[in-house]
């Protein structure tokens, strides 16, 4: 294969844009096919936004207990790891925090609601600790799951990389040809990559141009996930906020670094750790050398630290 | 056959066993320093390759991947930013 023959293809998807790169021209058509079932499942499933979904059907349910779909049991399976092994950093049981900011409809409406929202202009109080993912109770072999003392779920933080990796190994399987999957700047990778690896951009916004500030570094498995503070933004109450909820407050997470970027096995394990690395702040320099993930860490004002084997900057390509 | 000859033959049997039983525990101690050595030579070589560098399977840690990122230059084929 050569770098000629890498075929992509961009599409809008989950209110964000959507990049599938093949390394055989011809899979691209079969591969798109793929992905377009999978991210069908994902939106029916977790949606916060359409009232068909089994998420705002669970959200509405008043602690009864509810029947889930593979998919869905899949995806609160995930969720709810990325707690345990954040210590309830990353938490599925925000919606009502992120409600609390406005962030109750697809974000561009959000955005255009501005001040112009009652809702979004008046004074907000802290809404306070999110009820906490022990609160949700899957039985995933049974197909069912019951929220406890009103706990309403949000799955954004794990969702659409979970969904990326789940279109790249089964586009792998299926379609057999390397394949890189991009979900809003969750990049995941399957099979046999380039020679040279796949190049991945990380800055601050997956909608910048490819040579936006940043740094450029290949990757050939698993995956690259990046969260920043400065991207989903918006207004209330004249008062910036951000959809990075930090599970102890309610609030949106008051972090030194402005953008995190972290490699690892997979890309739902790669945001897990960098939307957690974003919440924890200055302690997460310590845990992520700690279990050995490589990562890019931007502070505010632009200088920047690696951990666990992370390319340095070059200098000529400054954050 | 003669009793003498009865006992000679238990003596040889005997002394045969206890060549070999002395033999076998000479080839098994040697077994075990040669492997001793060869791990001392290079064991290091194991100890590289199932370091950070091969992915946990378990699902009871975050997964580290295979190899870290690598520098490269110029832009890149997508870019990882929030969204």
């Amino acid at each position: 294969m050569t770098t000629s023959e890498i075929t992509r293809d961009t599409f809008a998807v989950f209110g964000t844009t959507a990049v599938l790169l093949v390394t055989t021209p011809r899979a691209i058509t079969p591969a798109r096919a793929v992905a377009d079932r999978v991210l069908a499942e994902v939106d029916l499933a977790c949606s916060r936004f359409r009232p068909d979904s089994e998420l705002a059907r669970l959200n509405a349910a008043g602690g009864e207990s509810v029947a889930i779909s593979a998919v869905f049991a899949d995806l609160l399976a995930a969720a709810l790891r990325a707690a345990k092994l954040t210590g309830g950093d990353v938490d599925p049981t925000c919606a009502h925090a992120l409600a609390s900011l406005g962030y109750d409809r697809d974000f561009a409406d959000v955005r255009k609601a501005g001040a112009q929202s009652p809702r979004l202009t008046g004074p907000v109080g802290p809404v306070g600790p999110v009820p906490g993912w022990g609160r949700v109770r899957l039985d995933r072999a049974g197909r069912r799951v019951r929220l406890e003392h009103g706990a309403q779920l949000d799955l954004g933080a794990t969702a659409k990389a979970w969904a990326a990796d789940k279109c790249a190994n089964q586009i792998a399987d299926r379609v057999g040809c390397g394949i890189l999957v991009s979900l809003g700047g969750d990049v995941a990778v399957g099979g046999e990559a380039p020679p040279d690896g796949w190049r991945v951009r990380v800055t601050d916004d997956h909608a910048a141009p490819s040579w936006a500030a940043g740094q450029t570094v290949t990757i050939s498995s698993g995956g690259l996930a990046t969260s920043s503070t400065t991207v989903r933004t918006w207004t209330v109450g004249g008062r910036p906020v951000h959809h990075i909820i930090d599970p102890s407050t309610g609030e949106p997470a008051r972090s030194c670094w402005r953008t995190v970027s972290v490699a690892a096995g997979t890309c739902t394990d790669a945001n897990t750790a960098s939307t957690a690395a974003i919440v924890r702040g200055a302690a997460a320099l310590d845990w992520l050398h700690d279990i050995g993930l490589p990562a890019r860490l931007v502070r505010h004002d632009g200088t920047v630290e690696t951990t666990a084997g992370w390319p340095r900057d070059d200098p000529d390509d400054a954050a | 056959m003669p009793q003498h000859h009865i006992r000679a033959a238990a003596h040889d049997r005997d002394v045969g066993m206890a060549k070999i039983t002395a033999l076998s525990w000479r080839a098994g101690a040697a077994g075990v320093v040669i492997a001793g050595l060869l791990t001392f030579a290079f064991g290091h070589h194991v100890a590289a390759s199932s370091g950070p560098a091969v992915p946990r399977n378990d699902q009871g840690s975050i997964l580290i991947p295979a190899q870290p990122p690598a520098p490269a230059a110029g832009s890149g084929q997508v870019t990882s930013g929030a969204s």
